[in-house]
């Protein structure tokens, strides 16, 4: 297999505590859109091997595998890179009708761990941050690039964000984890 | 160097000495020094000329309104600012400042010429004086202008410093750290709401920090503070932005605060914002801004040592700092009564008070008296003296019915003033809340509110401590309760016990009364913008009846202050000249910001390499680590392209062009915007999206796709691949993507919800290698797994799926250069490996990487067109000479019933046709206009304009694509291009001007 | 920056999260062709550009991707409710309604002293 190669590869920034905050480029997965009629949406839990969630901004988190509900008919689905190949095979074999569409190479994703996670997407996400519930994911902005952002722990946030615009979302991150380890 | 600080008075940190300069001069301050207070510690009441007259003018208040202590400020390393308030800034050691508006210094400036010939500057000069001749205006009246007007100079370097945005959620935002603030914000913490505290000063206090023998609970004024201090910031629900002023208050109660992070730090440390925004959207707000001190309007009011009685009073108690040696004070209210009693305790003479009002309460006078006060009640103040500083004040009694007496003259270095307060309403008026004149207290208080907000203390005219205190501690509390439900929210608000009150009353006019000429009287209302009390009477005498059109003629309150110290004023004038009461006459709008505010602030983090997303392609490291020439292309930088050593942009264009010609070129089309349309009714939506037929394209064939507007006009277009049945691999323009996207989706939802079929973008999913030349399929055959290359096999627009350096590709035969050519697309995070696997293999063949440009020249040697470029918006499939992309059958598709529109059919429709120049070296200018006879009379007759235009390589020649009125029955007629240098004559020519029967295609 | 309830994500979101999308209630002619060239001119151009209560489209773009319609002042700028694509243009008594409730939600503060 050849090289493989995104903006963030291996890149890492780390506050003056790793505990306050610590920003770095989450490992490749497998990523779907998946969109479907909600009313077969058990059949498509049936094929991606979890229950799907059933409102806007659920997640559902099983065996490494990830399923965020983003719209009334969309859900992004995530697993190891090693299970691509599976599961659009188990969706092919799906007798509803539905679209999925591999965004695997779309996207690219950034932890954002710490005390001072929240505080620090604050500086480009309009929506109140603080109070997203864990377990929970949203389509939004972050600046100017749109973004997917995952609350996986009170601490721990996951953004998913479009490869060309990946620099400017980490630029911004850049910038900000300065402050934030200045005091500022 | 004479000190005015005074031992044991001011928060000021005597132990932290703190050199700075000012005019090159050196001066000591102290840590908690502001500029103005270290400069009137060191006797320096001068601190710059004002805007018109280029006047002296001195400090006249203590806080944010100061309409004249005005400076250029460096912080060093580039670090320049104009038009900074000495008031707020504060000291640090290394500051240098400057004064601004004057030449060649500030004690000798020659544009005092202008105070000598105030009668020519008066209300709506520049609309009466620069009228003729209109020739003067660009060469004459507005260059001299512009030199002789306006304060700082504006930087010239870009400004090197960074500055952070954030955005915060609260229950509570309490703006203003006063009495009524604090007492606000400690309700509202208490209850557990979180809350946020902000206050445009280095600390919080407010009036307190100028009132330290007030007692509050049995506690001095400082010593509560620093309790309560020490009390918010042990409750972790809430925040406390000191240095931070709420700038705007915009709807939903959402406010716009910008604080000061660093600029009163000596070193800055690396990666430090200066500002930040902080973007607050809170449940329930206070307000607890204060009040502002009003000047009295009388002749000379604006020499340097004159200044606001409170400014005074706390530039004594919180700075230390007693501004002048003898002092007379001249009111229409109490409180400055008050400053001049503190002055007298600490030791400096104070000549006299001079009261305009016919009776003071007696308190007051007893008091004067008991400090051998001279006091002076029910007279006037009709001048001051003093060239540079004020020097005497000019006194005289006013008797029954409003006769001024004869006039007394009083030494003095500086003069007190107050005309009562004005309470701080602008964050509410910006709200649009309504405003109610209080007639007893002379003053507009805010009326009915449009947000979720609360007004407290002397912001809502509630002067006294004890009153602000209940009211902000009362506003707090029934902000929590509204915000929340939980348990601890909607306690009993405590009360407040304040011993040493300041008496509050007084009276609130126009001019003072003189003895004197009214009509010569210097008596400035607006001190920044130099708008005398007579500026306003005339504007009325010359018809002007409306606040809002006065304003506008005499520029009062239209200073970057927004008339902070002189609307009300300005507005007294207006109402007696006009013989109206005040709230007939009406207010200015307050508009955001309240202070100036940097536009770093305003950019946050967006500026330098985070300015606006610059989305860069996989394949965008390997272009420029080979040295390629970049374009920007919508959000895109893109590879324009690629000169060899020595070559200009003409000679790589031509090389590249030349190479794909004769042998095989590579181009990296990642940005073309991709969209996977997918489910059962794929077919019927592209139908009826696009003009063409897709019923009958089988999968792994494309076609050509053209996308129109509702309107009939060319939206977009692009090459569309058939993977299945229920599955579309659609292209559009790089620029389009989003755009096009947009609009299906529109479609899918609200006009065709019954459509079985679903949209996902793929853009940045696939790079796309564009392999262009003869060579192109010798090149990819060995990589490719799983495809029959073969002509028969995979002609000229098909597609299919496959393998290719051994990851999965989508590969398509598709070609925009008219050459041979692959398109091949492979999952992103492979894109720059496979590129550079191609290219090395490519080197047999000479493989050239080519740019955005040589695939435009490319194009337009085929006739193909970008849409964008050679379209506009207003052209139809026809007059883009793409009928044949119309399915003529189809019963409809968006932009269908447009094109029978009369206007759509009209003979004289500009239609896209190449160009041919008579002189084959010319290469037109793009945008070039068109006409039929060069030599008809200006203006002419302009019938189209140059879309693209090219030195074709190919060729030898320059060729060009142009619109022109009815263009297609023109063939072979010349056409004309007058441009500066001369008119380049042309004939209307096809598109094609490259293997026009596609022979290359399949070669 | 207002907030705008997204009727499908049941949520106050931000408006950089939303797209104007222009005037509701048009629906596209299920036949254009039938259609006179001013009928078609109409539906094409002429809105209504009130001065108050507007019927509009709005698309919560960087969310859930729904297009959706809200009743907006266009002098106040206040939204008096949101409603999902499709669902009848509502009643004067269902706007009243919806914005009444909103304004208990909010109750206006007298700041009167
Ligand atoms: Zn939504």
């Amino acid at each position: 297999m050849l090289l493989a190669n995104h903006p963030l590869l291996g890149k890492t920034i780390t506050g003056d505590t790793a505990s306050k905050l610590t920003i770095r480029a989450a490992d490749d997965v497998a990523r779907f859109s998946l969109r479907i009629d909600p009313a077969a949406i058990q059949a498509a839990g049936a094929a991606f091997g979890m229950p799907l969630p059933t409102r806007i901004g659920g997640m559902v988190e099983a065996g490494g595998r990830m399923a965020l509900q983003l719209g009334p008919d969309e859900w992004v689905l995530t697993a190891p890179v090693a299970e691509s190949d599976g599961i659009a095979d188990a969706f092919a074999a799906l007798g509803e009708t539905h679209s999925l569409v591999d965004i695997g190479h779309r996207e690219v994703g950034i932890l954002v761990e710490g005390e001072a996670a929240a505080l620090a997407l604050r500086s480009a996400i309009a929506f109140d941050v603080e109070a997203m519930a864990v377990g929970t994911g949203c389509r939004t902005l972050f600046d100017k690039a749109q973004i997917v952002l995952i609350r996986e722990d009170t601490n721990r946030f996951r953004i998913e964000v479009w490869r060309s615009f990946a620099d400017h979302v980490w630029g911004i991150l850049h910038a900000v984890s300065r402050e934030i380890a200045l005091g500022l | 160097m004479s000190n005015f600080r005074i031992a044991g008075k001011g928060r000021v940190n005597r132990s932290r000495q703190l050199r700075f300069t000012f005019d090159g001069v050196d001066y000591n301050g102290f840590e908690g020094d502001t500029l103005a207070s270290a400069l009137l510690a060191n006797g320096v009441h001068l601190v710059g000329r004002s805007f018109k007259y280029h006047r002296p003018r001195g400090i006249l208040t203590a806080g944010s309104e100061e309409p004249n202590a005005l400076v250029g400020s460096n912080r060093g390393n580039g670090r320049f600012e104009p038009n900074t308030r000495a008031t707020v800034l504060e000291v640090f050691e290394g500051l240098k400042t400057e004064s601004q508006n004057r030449w060649p210094s500030l004690t000798r400036d020659i544009g005092a010429v202008n105070d000598a010939l105030y009668m020519l500057f008066s209300a709506g000069f520049y609309y009466k004086t620069f009228m003729w001749p209109k020739s003067f205006w660009d060469k004459v009246y507005e260059p001299v202008i512009r030199n002789a007007a306006g304060l700082g100079k504006a930087p010239t370097a870009p400004d090197p410093d960074t500055y952070a945005s954030r955005f915060a959620h609260c229950d509570v935002l309490v703006v203003g750290g006063g009495a009524a603030g604090l007492a606000a914000a400690l309700e509202a913490g208490r209850s557990g709401a979180s809350v946020i505290l902000c206050d445009e000063q280095s600390e919080l206090g407010g009036s307190l920090l100028s009132e330290p023998s007030a007692e509050i609970n049995g506690q001095l004024a400082w010593d509560w503070l620093e309790d309560t201090n020490a009390a918010l910031a042990a409750m972790p629900n809430v925040t406390v932005l000191p240095r931070t002023t709420a700038i705007g208050y915009y709807h939903q109660n959402f406010v716009g605060l910008c604080q000061r992070l660093t600029d009163h730090l000596r070193i800055v440390p690396d990666g430090a914002p200066r500002e930040r925004m902080w973007k607050v959207r809170a449940k329930q707000v206070v307000l607890a801004q204060g009040a502002i001190e009003k000047p009295l309007v009388f002749a000379g009011n604006d020499r340097p040592g004159v200044m606001l009685a409170g400014a005074a009073r706390t530039y004594l108690n919180r700075y230390g700092v007693k501004v002048g040696n003898r002092v007379v004070a001249v009111t229409s209210h109490d409180s400055a009564w008050h400053a001049a009693f503190d002055l007298a305790k600490a030791g400096v003479e104070v000549a006299a008070i001079v009261d305009v009002r016919g009776t003071v309460p007696t308190q007051l006078v007893a008091a004067a008296d008991a400090l051998r006060i001279r006091t002076l009640i029910g007279w006037t103040v009709t001048g001051t003296k003093g060239r540079l500083r004020v020097s005497s004040v000019r006194v005289n009694p006013v008797g029954a019915g409003g006769k001024v007496g004869g006039a007394e003259t009083i030494a003095c270095d500086a003069l007190l003033m107050s005309g009562g307060w004005t309470p701080s309403i602008h964050l509410f008026s910006h709200t649009q809340g309504s405003l109610t004149w209080n007639e007893d207290g002379q003053m507009f208080l805010p009326g009915r509110g449009k947000e979720e907000c609360r007004l407290a203390g002397a912001g809502k005219g509630r002067f006294s401590l004890k009153a602000a205190f209940e009211d902000g501690a009362a506003a707090g509390a029934a902000a929590a309760a509204d915000a929340g439900s939980g348990a601890g929210f909607g306690a009993e608000p405590a009360s407040y016990h304040v011993e040493g009150e300041l008496s509050f009353t007084g009276v609130t006019g126009r001019e003072l009364p003189t003895d004197l000429d009214p009509g010569h009287a210097k008596a400035f209302v607006d001190f920044q913008n130099d708008v005398m009390a007579k500026d306003i009477r005339l504007a009325v005498r010359e018809g002007f009846k409306s606040i809002e059109h006065i304003k506008r003629y005499t520029t009062n309150g239209m200073a970057t202050d927004q008339g902070k110290t002189s609307n009300i004023n300005g507005l007294a004038v207006a109402s007696d000249a006009l013989k109206r009461p005040i709230p007939a006459v009406g207010l200015t709008t307050f508009r955001p910001p309240y202070t100036p505010t940097s536009f770093g602030t305003f950019a946050g983090y967006n500026k330098g390499a985070l300015f606006e997303v610059t989305r860069k392609t996989p394949i965008d490291g390997w272009a420029e680590e080979n040295g390629a020439v970049f374009e920007p292309v919508s959000l895109w930088r893109r590879a324009w392209y690629f000169p060899q050593v020595g070559e200009d942009m003409h000679a790589a264009v031509a090389r590249e062009c030349k190479a794909v010609r004769s042998s095989l070129g590579i181009f990296d089309a990642s940005t073309l915007g991709k969209i996977e349309i997918v489910g059962p009714d794929a077919a019927e939506f592209m139908n009826r999206m696009y003009t063409n037929a897709w019923t009958k394209l089988a999968p792994g064939r494309c076609r050509y796709g053209l996308l129109l507007g509702e309107d009939g006009f060319i939206r977009d277009d692009g090459v569309i691949g058939r993977l299945a049945q229920d599955r579309f691999h659609v292209t559009t323009t790089t620029g389009g993507a989003a755009r096009v996207l947009g609009m299906m989706e529109d479609y899918i939802q609200t006009e065709w919800p019954d459509l079985k079929v679903w949209l996902t973008s793929t853009t940045e999913q696939w790079s796309v290698i564009a392999l262009q030349g003869p060579n192109a399929r010798k090149l990819i055959e060995p990589f490719v797994e799983g495809i029959d290359l073969s002509e028969g096999a995979f002609p000229h627009m098909a597609v299919a799926t496959g393998k290719i350096c051994g990851v999965p590709t989508r590969l398509f035969r598709v070609s925009f250069t008219g050459e041979l050519g692959f398109e091949i697309n492979v999952p992103a995070r492979y894109g720059r490996a496979v590129w550079e696997k191609l290219f090395e293999a490519g080197q047999r063949f000479g493989i050239t990487p080519y740019g955005t440009e040589t695939m435009h020249v490319l194009r337009a040697e085929k006739g193909y067109i970008i849409v964008g470029q050679d379209t506009d918006g207003t052209l139809t499939p026809d007059d883009a000479g793409l009928s044949w992309a119309v399915g003529k059958t189809k019963p409809d598709f968006v932009g269908k019933r447009s094109l029978s529109r009369p206007d759509m059919l009209a003979a004289n429709r500009k239609q896209l046709v190449g160009l041919l120049t008579s002189d084959p070296k010319t290469v037109l200018e793009e945008g070039a206009q068109i006409v039929l006879d060069p030599n008809q009379p200006v203006p002419m007759d302009m019938v189209g304009h140059v879309t693209s235009s090219y030195w074709s390589a190919e060729l030898g020649r320059s060729i060009a694509f142009a619109v022109i009125q009815g263009g297609r029955s023109l063939q072979g007629k010349t056409v004309h291009v007058p441009m500066p240098d001369k008119v380049h004559s042309a004939t209307i020519a096809g598109m094609v001007f490259v293997d026009p029967e596609n022979k290359r295609l399949s070669a | 920056m207002l907030l705008i309830r997204c009727p499908y994500c049941e949520a106050e979101r931000p408006e950089v999260e939303f797209a104007y999308a222009g005037e509701a209630h048009i629906a596209r002619p299920a036949d254009p062709s039938v259609l006179s060239d001013d009928e078609w001119r109409d539906f094409l151009f002429i809105r209504t550009n009130p001065r108050g209560r507007h019927f509009e489209r709005w698309r919560h773009m960087h969310g859930c991707g729904r297009f959706f319609n809200a009743v907006r002042d266009t002098v106040t700028d206040k939204f008096s409710m949101t409603y999902k694509a499709g669902a009848p243009r509502p009643s004067d008594e269902e706007i009243a309604l919806a914005s009444s409730a909103a304004d208990s939600a909010a109750s206006v503060k007298d700041a009167r002293p």
